[in-house]
């Protein structure tokens, strides 16, 4: 587990993290996500121990992480610019990086790099930047740490290759537990990727939950009543967030739990009654309102 | 704990990443070694058969032996070449080794990796001294099996091999950890180079800032040549270490640990600096905010001085003179304050806006040099008229400047090659009459500052006789204190006192060779690794002595020493002198010289001692054994003496007649350049206005009239005491007969002149200028 507890950092007097506290749970994949300059990459940085809180703790399974091997051999930080010594191939990668992390899996790394197409032996400096942080994540994986902190890493891959690496994530997580923490600008990219996701800004979080939890908290349904009172009912009784009519259709996101929406939709005659399943972005909307914020200007733009 | 295996496989990875530098470094010594070696060695060899035509088989395998060995110690040795080699390598290695820390995403990469900051800093460090040190040894072995095979290898060539590795890489860890210095405080690669010049060269900076400064404003100011050199650079460490190993043949312990302590103590800092290097610094100008004033004020004080010092040099600005320029100075110290103040803001915050930040800065530094300025300009802490306490003065050495001919003129311990006589003093004299010292300094201060010396009506005559002497005062508490002083020499009590310090035997031992030990143990030869040649004579008629009568005559002349003091030396002119020409063979060598010759490889020094009239138990001895001449020439073997009267005098007052016709009134000189200089244009110098006279003499009775009163150029040097002085109008050219032994030895004529006031009359007559 990564606890974070009450870790502040500055730049130049200015504070780029701010009493930031979230504890990331060992197996799940946690989305840390916050506009340009929100303090992802700093966070990540930290947990990385490239960087040294000002103050506050990172404990890394109760370890504190800066300048500490015992901490830091669980974690292999893949940067937002990963960087490859000059004129190396990706064998030459491999074979410092076997120096660093002694589990690391040598014949499972030549196997992601067939998979995902990539010639071991070119040189990266001539690999597209996708080609790269294709490679980062492949180094990440096979280090076997057990924390993949990765910053942006998913800007820029196709949604192939973003399916291929899903799919390792979860053969990871799987089969010894290993915990990414992805750092994304972007909620559309870690939509289908997080189990829990953590949002900053300006420095601070604003929230951190687990995607289901937000998710049994919010609900989108589309429907068509067979009147207009037992739409006016409905409506009346549920706590609404949006409404979009197209014609006689509804799609309704309302705020509440399944049984409770669904109970009340019981009460009404409906010609077509469906449950959509909601987007990270629906999800934020609803979940940032409730902390004051508007959340289409800080992630979505 | 990082297990051996562990280290060292990142030792290897890291070596991965600097194979270049290693590719450098290898190229490099074996072009400074063994590619090197290879040249010469095959360049001397090939001179074999001509030297073995010219001077035999047996004696051509030893000097081209000899020469061989000499080259190997030249290429193996101690020499300018590695100190660049290796402040090169130095600086490359550092910079390439910790460059990461420039860039952010080589700090993610590799501070995110489970490897501590102290092993990363250990491995690359190591390695950082291995791509200098495994290179050189390796050029090393090679350069030594090519001289091996060669016949160029012996015990000389192994010592100077083995001394040369042990200063280079004490010299390398220096300027390696210097360079790494430089890097740990700044973040950026361009901001590191400036960073590395300013290690080398601030300390010089600031000596010539103080010494410029002590020099506008302190009349009582004075200087050892020594005192621009720095003291805590690694290369004048070196540079004290080399030239002590040239002369001693071996390495100074003192020197050597001087340099280690200085790469240990550099090495630690940069060491601390690292740990406490914050990531986030990469790209950076400076790694540490808190630096960024201090180095700025640092930089832009001693760079704002030293530009006022420059200017002042170039507008001539004499303070005792007149305040005429001190506007310039301040103007240039002005602007250098805010172009610096805003450079080196620019440079920290890369940005050409940054010039109008931090302008508090700007005015920090302006106080500051301000301050600086009027602590010298008004000299607020009493440094020019500093005279210590006596019961705080242990010793005091004397010097007065430009008196040492009337003691030999030249000096030297046999530890080195010449000194001065500050050097010599400052080594070897330790005066006593501490009281009678500081008496006549104060005195002769108090009445020097009363004197306006640019008074326009001042005469020159009526100042006194001032002359100018260094006193270096030995504090109790170790200190040294140097002063200069002018004294007046008019003045009775100052000559009282100076014929008790100059009189003293501890004056005599410390500026006198012929009195020193090293010249006895010389000419004593115990080592038998000296040769000396003595002669007595006056510069033109020389004269053999024997090793037996120099030692006695040595003794004698030492007894006659003790009867010197400043006024019998003034009042005389010497008679003759007593020279030694003092050979040291070095090491048995033989070499070849350019020309051919052949020679054993010396190093020498030349020792003349004066003779003076009140000499009398010198005189006798030289006078019993043949040596003394009642005159300074034989009439014997003169044919002729010309006498060439310049009358300056006259000269001068016709070419201020002419330039007074032409307009430049006022102007009293017949040296063209100063009339010049002066304002007369080339049109008004008259160069046809030639007042020499010539007269030439072959009657007996005038040459021996006139034999009496002169004396060898040579002989009669102008002296720090004003004493006796040839009177440079006159110049007497003796001829020698062809068939005189002179002519075969000397040459065809010499140079003779009158003292001052001691010309015939006959000879004024007859050279007297007549329109």
């Amino acid at each position: 587990m990564i606890e974070i507890r009450n870790v502040t950092k500055s730049y130049d007097k200015i504070k780029a993290v701010d009493n930031v506290s979230v504890t990331i749970k060992e197996n799940t994949v946690f989305g840390l996500i916050g506009t340009n300059g929100a303090g992802k990459s700093t966070v990540l940085r930290m947990l990385a121990g490239v960087l040294e809180p000002e103050q506050g703790e990172i404990a890394i399974d109760g370890l504190p992480v800066f300048d500490n091997m015992e901490a830091k051999k669980n974690i292999y930080f893949i940067a937002d610019e990963p960087y490859f010594f000059a004129n190396s191939n990706a064998v030459d990668m491999q074979k410092y990086l076997c120096s660093i992390y002694p589990e690391f899996a040598v014949e499972d790394f030549y196997n992601y790099l067939v998979n995902f197409g990539l010639d071991k032996k070119r040189k990266i400096n001539t690999y597209s930047k996708g080609m790269k942080k294709q490679l980062a994540l492949i180094c990440g994986v096979c280090s076997n740490a057990k924390y993949l902190l990765c910053d942006e890493t998913f800007d820029g891959l196709d949604p192939v290759m973003r399916q291929g690496i899903k799919s390792i994530f979860a053969s990871e997580m799987e089969r010894r537990g290993m915990t990414p923490v992805i750092a994304s600008h972007n909620l559309r990219e870690l939509e289908d990727i997080c189990d829990h996701v953590g949002l900053l800004h300006k420095g601070g979080v604003l929230l951190s939950k687990d995607l289901e939890d937000m998710k049994c908290n919010i609900q989108k349904v589309q429907c068509v009543f067979k009147t207009i009172e037992d739409e006016a009912k409905v409506i009346s009784a549920l706590d609404i967030m949006k409404n979009e009519k197209r014609g006689s259709l509804n799609v309704l996101t309302v705020r509440g739990n399944k049984a409770e929406i669904h109970a009340i939709f019981a009460t009404v005659n409906t010609i077509f009654f469906e449950a959509l399943p909601l987007s990270l972005e629906e999800i934020f909307i609803s979940e940032t309102e409730v902390v004051g914020y508007d959340i289409k200007k800080l992630i979505l733009g | 704990m990082t297990s051996k295996s562990s280290f060292l496989v990142s030792m290897k990875e890291n070596n991965k990443r600097r194979l270049w530098v290693w590719i450098i470094s290898a190229l490099a010594f074996m072009l400074a070694l063994p590619a090197l070696a290879a040249l010469t060695l095959n360049t001397i060899s090939r001179q074999y058969q001509w030297v073995a035509e010219n001077y035999g088989s047996t004696v051509a395998g030893q000097i081209i032996h000899e020469k061989l060995v000499n080259s190997m110690c030249g290429i193996l040795g101690l020499n300018v070449g590695f100190v660049f080699l290796t402040a090169a390598i130095a600086l490359l290695s550092a910079v390439q080794g910790f460059s990461y820390l420039y860039s952010r995403k080589k700090i993610d990469f590799y501070m995110g990796m489970p490897v501590k900051r102290k092993k990363r800093f250990l491995v690359i460090w190591i390695n950082g001294i291995l791509l200098y040190f495994l290179p050189y040894l390796a050029g090393l072995v090679i350069t030594m099996l090519i001289a091996a095979g060669n016949g160029a290898m012996d015990k000389t060539v192994l010592q100077s091999a083995v001394a040369a590795l042990l200063a280079n890489v004490l010299l390398y860890l220096g300027v390696y950890h210097m360079a790494i210095l430089a890097v740990m405080l700044t973040g950026n690669i361009v901001v590191t180079g400036f960073a590395f010049l300013t290690f080398c060269l601030y300390e010089f900076m600031l000596r010539v800032v103080a010494e410029g400064y002590k020099e506008i404003f302190f009349k009582y100011y004075t200087y050892f040549g020594s005192d621009r050199t720095p003291k805590l650079s690694p290369f004048s460490m070196y540079y004290r270490l080399a030239e002590t190993f040239s002369y001693l043949n071996r390495m100074d312990v003192k020197y050597l640990i001087e340099l280690l302590v200085f790469a240990v103590i550099t090495g630690a800092v940069s060491y601390f600096c690292y740990l406490k290097r914050p990531a986030e610094a990469a790209g950076r100008a400076m790694t540490f905010e808190i630096t960024k004033p201090f180095v700025k004020i640092l930089l832009v004080i001693p760079a704002a001085l030293l530009m006022g010092a420059v200017i002042s040099d170039v507008i001539n600005f004499n303070p005792e003179e007149s305040m005429d320029g001190i506007g310039w100075m301040i103007f240039a110290m002005t602007l250098t304050v805010i172009i610096g103040s805003a450079l080196i803001q620019v440079i920290y915050e890369f940005d050409i806006k940054g010039c109008l930040h931090k302008k508090s800065h700007i005015v920090i530094n302006a106080v500051c040099v301000a301050l600086i300025f009027i602590a010298f300009r008004y000299d607020l802490f009493g440094y020019d008229g500093y005279i210590p306490k006596q019961n705080q003065i242990k010793s005091i050495a004397f010097v007065p400047d430009y008196y040492g001919e009337a003691y030999g003129g030249t000096y030297f311990d046999g530890e080195g090659g010449y000194m001065s006589s500050k050097q010599y003093a400052r080594k070897y004299m330790y005066l006593g009459n501490i009281e009678e010292i500081c008496d006549m300094a104060e005195r002769s201060m108090e009445e020097y500052d009363k004197i306006d010396w640019y008074e326009k009506d001042a005469l020159t005559d009526e100042l006194g006789t001032w002359a100018y002497m260094t006193i270096i005062y030995r504090l109790q508490n170790g200190r040294e204190v140097n002063r200069c002083l002018w004294v007046n020499l008019d003045d009775a009590q100052t000559v009282k006192a100076l014929d008790q310090i100059i009189g003293s035997e501890e004056f005599k031992k410390g500026f006198s060779m012929g009195a020193s030990d090293t010249l006895s143990a010389m000419i004593d030869n115990k080592d038998g690794k000296y040769k000396v040649g003595t002669s007595y004579g006056n510069m033109i008629y020389q004269q053999k002595m024997s090793d037996a009568q120099a030692k006695e005559f040595l003794e004698i002349y030492r007894k006659d020493l003790a009867l010197v003091n400043f006024s019998n030396v003034r009042d005389n002119a010497p008679v003759g002198t007593l020279s030694f020409d003092i050979l040291e063979e070095l090491s048995g060598s033989i070499y070849m010289g350019m020309n051919g010759s052949v020679s054993r490889a010396t190093r020498g020094w030349n020792l003349r001692l004066y003779i003076y009239p009140f000499f009398e138990d010198s005189i006798a001895y030289l006078k019993e054994h043949g040596y003394y001449m009642d005159v300074q020439a034989d009439l014997e073997d003169i044919a002729k003496i010309q006498i060439i009267n310049y009358n300056s005098e006259i000269a001068r007052e016709l070419q201020e007649e002419r330039s007074t016709s032409v307009g430049a009134a006022g102007i009293v000189t017949d040296d063209p350049a100063v009339l010049l200089e002066l304002g007369a244009s080339e049109e008004d110098y008259d160069y046809d206005i030639d007042t020499r006279v010539y007269a030439d003499y072959v009657e007996e009775e005038q040459l021996k009239e006139i034999v009496q009163y002169i004396y060898p150029y040579d002989l009669i040097v102008d002296d720090w005491d004003h004493g006796k002085k040839l009177d440079r109008d006159y110049e007497v050219v003796i001829y020698f007969k062809t068939d005189s032994e002179m002519t075969k030895d000397f040459g065809t004529n010499a140079m003779y002149g009158f003292l001052e006031g001691q010309v015939p009359d006959f000879v004024k007559e007859d050279t007297v200028y007549k329109e």
